[in-house]
């Protein structure tokens, strides 16, 4: 069998059939959950309009699967090592290009069930709304690279270090940078700065899609700079997981 | 004597009054009407949009001119302005100048977030006055309409964790059997 799937068979299969797994998923599921209730009971929120709730749970979904990518790839490598099973894979003859696919469709499938757990949810708070066969395709396209951006960064960190804790502080952190301009509210976000970090920032740039979309019905035109950012964000966490990945710590 | 008296009184209030009516008369003035697109009986979610006129009606520039929109919800017991936050990102037109006899067209386009009746207004004013002038108002009504449906909501948020829990149980039993 092909190496690349065996480990990719393998890593879903800890992520998705495991009592962790399903531990997570339930997590979502009561996150999301949660979420909506929040939103129909709170009658405060009856000042939003289905499209706004709709790209609320977009960017929730979003943010929870950058988080799951960035805890998987933090374990892929110093995960093994921590666990004593890195040499062992690292002498068995797979290339290291292959481990990392492996390990990348593993963490693309843990995405996918999220992205299809969450499906439901959005149908849920947004069919009586607009837009949202545009929400559920445009999370799948600007989501994918972003957490797969998310968890190649993750790998990179965890492979140079070889230290879990170590991987997942730095990791969350460039997470939680990434999130800051959503935390800092429109005003700053219109300076200068404010606009520099949204121009280079994955994260923002597919919330501000979901925005574009969801909201204002912009088309598929309006968003392509910020689909090559989200592109350039997943060839950058790919490269820079490749080099560490092909010399990872070990001792 | 006594005439002449009289026709003096009559010259001066005449010159007062066109006096203060000059000076009363305002340096601009504004016109509000709503898009012939909008919709006759709007619901929350659809758009709206205002065209607002400001003619400068004196006889100087006026410079720095400032131009904002106003939403006032005139709900029984709600009264209260609207934060446009949600509603409209063309809050207002800045720094515009204005020739004598010049005018200014702006578009207000609006998103309606809330139902209600609400009231709405333009004002303007510019840098060197101390005058705010306003438009006449435009009153709409919003229909309210259901944004989540609890009936379609609660089964999805209670049906999927128990379909994790379900899996999580089923996954043990079958390790136990094995």
């Amino acid at each position: 069998m092909n190496p690349i799937l065996t480990i990719a068979r393998n890593e879903s299969t800890q992520m998705l059939m495991s009592r962790r797994g399903l531990a997570w998923l339930l997590t979502f599921s009561g996150l999301l959950s949660a979420f909506s209730v929040l939103l129909v009971s709170n009658t405060e929120l009856s000042l939003l309009d289905n499209a706004q709730v709709l790209y609320m749970m977009t960017g929730t979904v979003l943010a929870a699967g950058a988080l799951v990518a960035a805890i998987l790839g933090s374990d892929a490598y110093a995960g093994e090592k921590e666990r004593g099973t890195l040499i062992p894979l690292l002498c068995a003859p797979i290339a290291p290009d292959a481990l990392l696919a492996g390990k990348a469709i593993g963490l693309l499938a843990a995405w996918g069930v999220m992205f299809m757990t969450s499906i439901p949810y959005l149908w849920a708070v947004g069919a009586s709304g607009q837009n949202l066969g545009a929400a559920v395709c445009y999370l799948a396209l600007f989501g994918t690279p972003v957490v797969l951006g998310f968890g190649y960064l993750a790998m990179a960190v965890s492979s140079r270090t070889g230290s879990v804790i170590t991987s997942l502080l730095t990791t969350i952190t460039l997470l939680m940078l990434a999130a800051s301009p959503l935390l800092i509210g429109p005003g700053l976000r219109g300076t200068a700065i404010g606009r520099a970090l949204d121009a280079i920032n994955p994260l923002a740039g597919a919330l501000n899609t979901f925005d574009s979309v969801i909201i204002d019905s912009d088309p598929f035109t309006a968003q392509t700079t910020r689909l090559i950012l989200v592109a350039v964000w997943l060839v950058i966490g790919l490269l820079a997981a490749r080099r560490s990945a092909s010399q990872p710590v070990f001792q | 004597m006594k005439t002449w008296k009289r026709l003096l009184a009559a010259v001066l209030m005449t010159f007062w009054f066109v006096s203060v009516s000059e000076a009363a008369q305002p340096p601009v003035s504004l016109m509000l009407q709503p898009d012939n697109s909008n919709p006759a009986a709007p619901m929350m979610g659809d758009h709206l949009r205002f065209w607002s006129t400001i003619t400068n009606t004196g006889s100087s520039t006026i410079d720095g001119l400032v131009a904002w929109i106003s939403l006032v919800e005139i709900d029984p017991g709600n009264e209260q302005p609207v934060d446009l936050e949600d509603w409209s990102a063309q809050k207002a037109v800045t720094g515009a100048r204005l020739r004598p006899g010049a005018h200014l067209m702006t578009a207000w386009p609006m998103r309606l977030i809330k139902g209600g009746d609400y009231r709405v207004v333009v004002s303007v004013t510019d840098r060197g006055g101390r005058q705010v002038y306003t438009s006449p108002t435009i009153q709409f009504h919003v229909r309210q309409k259901p944004v989540l449906q609890v009936g379609r909501v609660l089964p999805v948020a209670a049906g999927i964790p128990v379909f994790f829990i379900g899996m999580m149980v089923f996954t043990r039993r079958r390790r136990r059997r094995a």
